[in-house]
């Protein structure tokens, strides 16, 4: 078997991170920087399994971390889309540019 | 030269148990299909006193048949305002992760397309995926009835995948391993789990009636509210896809209940013919597959306020009980499994006897609060 | 012939999921770009699989795929599309983002290139067990933290979306 080496992986997981930081910068509604903070965390979990499975070591302690990665995800998820929803009942836009009114 | 099952040689057998392993998976998913929607007109007419299909063929056996050939010759329909990528590849969504998790189940003896150290996990995985295709199938209809099915159906689907995982974890303590042939392998005679853990089974069965989307919960595509959920704006093949994967899936989550609680191929005789392994699997699970059936001609539909709160408000936190006892037990108590079995019971009998008590409390306070709002002319 | 499946399910797959993200940032259709975000979920497991961490592959599909995008897409139902119909090319931002994050970018994915193999890639087996020996043993307890993360990310997003009722006090949480 040809084993794909680790750079490749680094290298897929890097790419994918900064498409997903290229979208939270770029992209005003609300819900598809959500989107995007998934991507980036996705490639961060990438990163970390391949770390964990390619470098020797005694306990998968890459693939633990992104099991915490996993939960934390689910949390942001969670109280993000309700912040949106919430900040929506109050004004009708999903806009970043337009939440506003804590500005001098 | 070494003999491996069946006294075939083992290269030959390793390719022979894969094919025939997915080839038995096909045959389930289609002709399970159709005998099971045979099954389904048959028993409901027996219940209700009708004779049910007896037109074409013997009994009507031929009618499922024909039936199939009606939905493959029909018109392929697809109305104009429908979001095309979404609407066609949504039935695909639903159809592939159940197709996919026919690999794992165990049939018989080295009847296993592949033995996953992982497979219940897996398993669990794919049935999770399935509310991603009915929520697109329910946005791309762009049909109220239709979108309502499906937010119905993901919230329905997500809060029942709790109870279901949380059973099943429970098993999985006891006998401490993730894989269907090892689940198999811990109950090789009368002892089988459903004996130890009957309450974990019985928060599957109500949890796994409502991941298939089953009556008493089969509100996603409640007929008398929704016309037909997310199912309205599909037809012809489409619609039988859905069809199709719904049905098989009733098929997996009662393969899961015939291996995990039930002792899954092992049945008199097995150890001399292990091949009569899938003949007893298969009979396990039809039984599971036909109380389904009679479940869903007795009971009425619940509401959906119902359904939510029945699953975070009963189910859950009693699943959580059984889970946290268990794994206690199995600590306290290694190698006895006596403990386990009686809170178990306990437990059962309890959520049997506790139901209607807490359900009569509840009725008086949702009425107490109606008779409140008409009084103080709140809109109800 | 066996010998390349890897390789190249690798380069399908990374194909799949470069394109898949670029299209979520790009493409100006939520809906379609929540379900390309689930296919980059689904290529990330696939990774996972090559990787042989099949435990974290199916956590992946389950939160990931079931759960994530699923919530995401009732965020997208339960939201107005952006009413400002200017393509994304001549928001103001957007250039400087992209120039600032392209700068970072290319550097970083050639220094990712260079990293090596520590050592025989792990054996055989899955990742179950160690996963599991290491959340539960020298991770119990920011595993229980997180836990305790959950059950607040829950309480929060309940008290968050949920309509206050004055008639609660008097007669619980119940509703018709």
């Amino acid at each position: 078997m040809t084993h794909v080496p680790l750079g490749a992986f680094i290298a897929v997981s890097a790419m994918l991170f900064f498409i997903g930081c290229a979208g939270v910068l770029m992209r005003r509604n609300a819900v598809v920087i959500l989107m995007c903070v998934e991507l980036m965390l996705n490639a961060a979990n990438l990163a970390l399994v391949a770390f964990s499975r390619r470098l020797p070591a005694a306990d998968e302690r890459g693939s633990v971390f992104v099991t915490f990665v996993f939960v934390i995800a689910a949390a942001e998820v969670a109280v993000g889309l309700a912040i949106v929803l919430a900040a929506y009942r109050n004004r009708p836009s999903v806009d970043v540019d337009e939440a506003r009114a804590m500005r001098g | 030269m070494p003999i491996g099952p069946f006294g075939i040689d083992p290269a030959i057998w390793a390719v022979l148990r894969l094919i025939i392993a997915v080839g038995l998976a096909v045959f389930l998913v289609l002709n399970g299909a159709l005998a099971q929607i045979y099954l389904e007109r048959k028993i409901q007419a027996v219940i209700q006193d009708r004779l049910g299909p007896m037109h074409t063929g013997p009994f009507g056996l031929l009618q499922t048949f024909a039936d199939a050939i009606k939905l493959l010759a029909k018109e392929d329909v697809r109305a104009r305002l429908t979001d095309a990528s979404f609407f066609i590849v949504a039935p695909a969504i639903v159809f592939s992760p159940m197709l996919a998790s026919f690999v794992v189940l165990p049939f018989a003896p080295d009847f296993v397309a592949a033995n996953l150290n992982i497979g219940i996990l897996y398993l669990t995985t794919l049935g999770s995926m399935t509310v991603l295709g009915i929520v697109i199938a329910g946005w791309a209809s762009n049909n109220k009835y239709s979108l309502m099915g499906g937010l119905r159906s993901a919230a329905q689907l997500i809060s029942y995948e709790v109870p279901q995982i949380l059973a099943l974890v429970t098993v999985v303590l006891v006998v401490g391993s993730l894989s269907m042939i090892d689940l198999t392998n811990s109950q090789p005679g009368l002892l089988v789990n459903f004996l130890i853990l009957p309450f974990a089974f019985v928060t599957y069965f109500i949890a796994a009636l409502a991941e298939t989307n089953r009556a008493p919960f089969d509100l996603p595509e409640a007929e008398s509210e929704l016309v037909a959920g997310f199912l309205t704006e599909y037809s012809g093949m489409r619609w039988s896809v859905f069809f199709l994967s719904e049905y098989g899936e009733v098929t997996v989550v009662c393969a899961i209940m015939t291996t995990l609680w039930f002792g899954g191929w092992h049945g008199p005789g097995v150890d001399a013919l292990p091949i009569l392994g899938v003949a007893w699997f298969t009979l396990k699970t039809y039984f599971f597959v036909l109380v389904f059936m009679w479940i869903r001609a007795t009971l009425p539909r619940l509401r959906i306020d119902q359904l939510m709160s029945f699953c975070w408000k009963i189910l859950i936190p009693l699943a959580l009980v059984n889970i946290m006892s268990t794994a206690v037990l199995v600590l306290a108590f290694p190698g006895n499994l006596l403990p386990i079995a009686i809170v178990n019971w306990g437990l059962l009998i309890g959520l049997i006897l506790g139901l209607p008590v807490v359900q009569r409390r509840r009725l008086r306070a949702l009425r107490g609060r109606v008779d409140a709002r008409a009084l103080r002319g709140l809109p109800t | 012939m066996f010998d390349l499946i890897e390789p190249i399910v690798f380069v399908l797959l990374s194909v799949a999921l470069v394109g898949a993200g670029a299209a979520v940032v790009l493409l100006r259709r939520i809906t379609s770009g929540a379900l390309l975000m689930a296919f980059t979920f689904l290529c990330i497991a696939g990774m996972f699989v090559l990787l042989g961490a099949e435990t974290i592959a199916a956590f992946q599909v389950l939160i990931y795929v079931g759960a994530i995008t699923v919530l995401i897409l009732y965020g997208v139902m339960f939201t107005p599309q952006s009413p400002r119909s200017y393509p994304l090319f001549f928001q103001r931002q957007t250039p400087l983002a992209a120039v600032f994050v392209a700068l970072i970018a290319v550097p970083v994915v050639f220094i990712a290139l260079s990293f090596r193999d520590g050592g025989p890639p792990a054996s055989g087996g899955g990742d179950l067990v160690p996963l599991a020996t290491s959340l539960f043993g020298p991770f119990a307890f920011p595993f229980e933290v997180a836990s305790v993360l959950l059950l607040a990310a829950m309480i929060g997003a309940i008290a968050l979306v949920k309509r206050e009722d004055p008639l609660d006090d008097e007669f619980g949480e119940e509703r018709l």
